[in-house]
């Protein structure tokens, strides 16, 4: 117990540090990408749910792990999800991207922690209802991975999927490359010449260029490391969202074979259930914080909950490093922001189950078929707000 | 500045002293207080402004949200260059010229 504690400290800590100095932000990866086509965030998300994968799939096969997150699949990962995307995009941050902005100092992100636990209650008040009328009709399966079902041992599977998601980017690449050779960015310019895609490029076809492109590109960032002279002004500035994604990873597979997957609004939920019985509260009279959320054991102090609160801890600590931490009141108008997007991921993430890290990030890279349908919701929901956020000035996508 | 691809990780705009902050924010056509926004307004406002200024013109806009340094820039692609001054204290002036 000891020794998970500490555990939990580092991870939560190390994950605080990496994701406020790389700014790894699932909105920004996939709202500024539909508004504009900014896919830098987007692939540094795609790093670190491939590379996790990889690693929890080996872990998983030598059995160095403690347990997967497999929740029935149905339409509710599609709703919840679609509630909790929505949520997040009105807010402006994700649930792990309101915990490490909290601890760098947004009074705007505390207000959305707060709704998100009124999220929280809520479900939990109407978790006997929702269970006959939601949950029940629309879960088709029970909770499945990939790795447990599949003919072919997991690592096989987890880097036969990296290799698909690796040759799909490579292509898009280098696609955009050979039309795109003037600068341009759209597929106009191979149009306008003539050209196809595949003539481009010394004859070589759109995967190849892109794979040549993703081996310098990944070289140049290695070598970027050997052109650092001074690590402490460079551990000042912002870091490269991938070595976000690499730092994210290493603490990740650290999780995963001593405690469990990543999660964030399920320890948030068990959170909001003990400051609720500290109160006064008999909080463990609730069918759902005390028989799913605490699984019948009494409520009290979980490893996963103060892995997440040192996730603000390890933010606020990276944010006084590098002078971005100052106590930031937001304005009037964003207050509703912050309310109701907050309310909508705290409950969305119930409904789903799960928010952004567990579905997008571990649930994927734990090929759980729940968080495919999940991810899928959260993404419709952050399309259709982001197209309403930006009504007046237009989306690219 | 390049207009946004699929093959690039980090573009940040260039950083300014605080002398030529100073001097800059003199010279502004439009100063925006985003001070207490998050993402994605300033890039919304950002954007409205920008539309509206003629060539040459500098928009400044004032923020404490780290992100909105890159992002901001990033959203105006190729319309306006880039600079950005940082506090050192979580504040930031992101200065856009019109191109």
């Amino acid at each position: 117990m000891v020794s998970n504690v500490l555990t939990a400290l580092v991870v939560g800590v190390g994950l605080g540090v990496f994701l406020q100095k790389g700014r790894f932000c699932f909105v920004h990866a996939f709202r500024d990408f539909f508004a504009f086509k900014d896919s830098r965030v987007t692939k540094a998300v795609l790093v670190a749910t491939t590379l996790t994968m990889v690693f929890w799939s080996i872990a998983y096969a030598l059995g160095y792990y403690q347990g997967f997150w497999t929740p029935g699949w149905g339409l509710t990962g599609l709703v919840g999800g679609f509630v909790f995307g929505v949520g997040m995009t009105y807010a402006g941050g994700c649930a792990s991207g309101t915990l490490y902005r909290a601890g760098q100092g947004y009074l705007h992100f505390w207000l959305t922690l707060t709704f998100m636990g009124v999220g929280y209650a809520a479900f939990t008040a109407a978790f006997p209802t929702l269970e006959s009328a939601y949950f029940e009709p629309l879960t088709v399966g029970g909770g499945v991975t990939l790795f447990a079902v599949s003919p072919v041992p997991a690592p096989v599977l987890a880097l036969g999927v990296a290799g698909v998601v690796l040759l799909a980017y490579a292509t898009i690449v280098g696609r955009s490359a050979a039309g795109g050779a003037g600068g341009t960015d759209d597929g106009a310019a191979v149009r306008a010449d003539g050209g196809t895609p595949t003539s481009r490029g010394l004859g070589a076809s759109a995967p190849v260029v892109g794979l040549r492109q993703f081996v310098a590109g990944t070289r140049a960032y290695f070598r970027g490391f050997a052109e650092i002279d001074d690590w402490k002004a460079a551990s000042k500035r912002p870091w490269d969202p991938r070595t976000a994604a690499l730092g994210i990873t290493a603490l990740a597979v650290l999780w995963f074979t001593q405690v469990s997957i990543v999660g964030v609004t399920g320890p948030e939920a068990r959170w909001t259930g003990y400051l609720l019985q500290q109160v006064g509260v008999d909080v463990g009279s609730f069918e759902y914080w005390g028989s799913v959320l605490f699984q019948g054991q009494g409520v009290g102090l979980t490893v996963d909950m103060i892995m997440i609160a040192a996730v603000i801890l390890g933010a606020f600590l990276a944010a006084i490093w590098s002078g971005d931490f100052s106590v930031r009141i937001p304005k009037r108008r964003r207050v509703p922001n912050a309310v109701v997007g907050g309310f909508m991921m705290g409950a969305g993430s119930r409904l789903a189950p799960g928010c952004n890290i567990g579905n997008i990030y571990s649930g994927l890279a734990e090929l759980s078929v729940h968080s495919f349908i999940a991810t899928a919701g959260i993404i419709a929901g952050v399309y259709v707000m982001t197209h309403w956020i930006y009504r007046d000035v237009g989306c690219a996508i | 500045m390049s207009g946004p691809s699929l093959d690039d990780f980090v573009e940040m705009p260039d950083e300014v002293d605080d002398e030529t902050a100073e001097q800059l924010a003199d010279q502004a056509s439009e100063t925006q207080d985003m001070t207490g926004e998050v993402c994605p307004y300033p890039q919304v406002e950002a954007k409205k402004s920008i539309q509206s200024l003629d060539s040459g013109e500098l928009l400044v806009q004032e923020t404490d949200h780290v992100p909105s340094t890159e992002n901001v820039p990033r959203a105006v692609g190729d319309d306006a260059d880039a600079r950005v001054w940082r506090s050192g204290g979580g504040l930031y002036r992101i200065f856009l010229r019109k191109r």
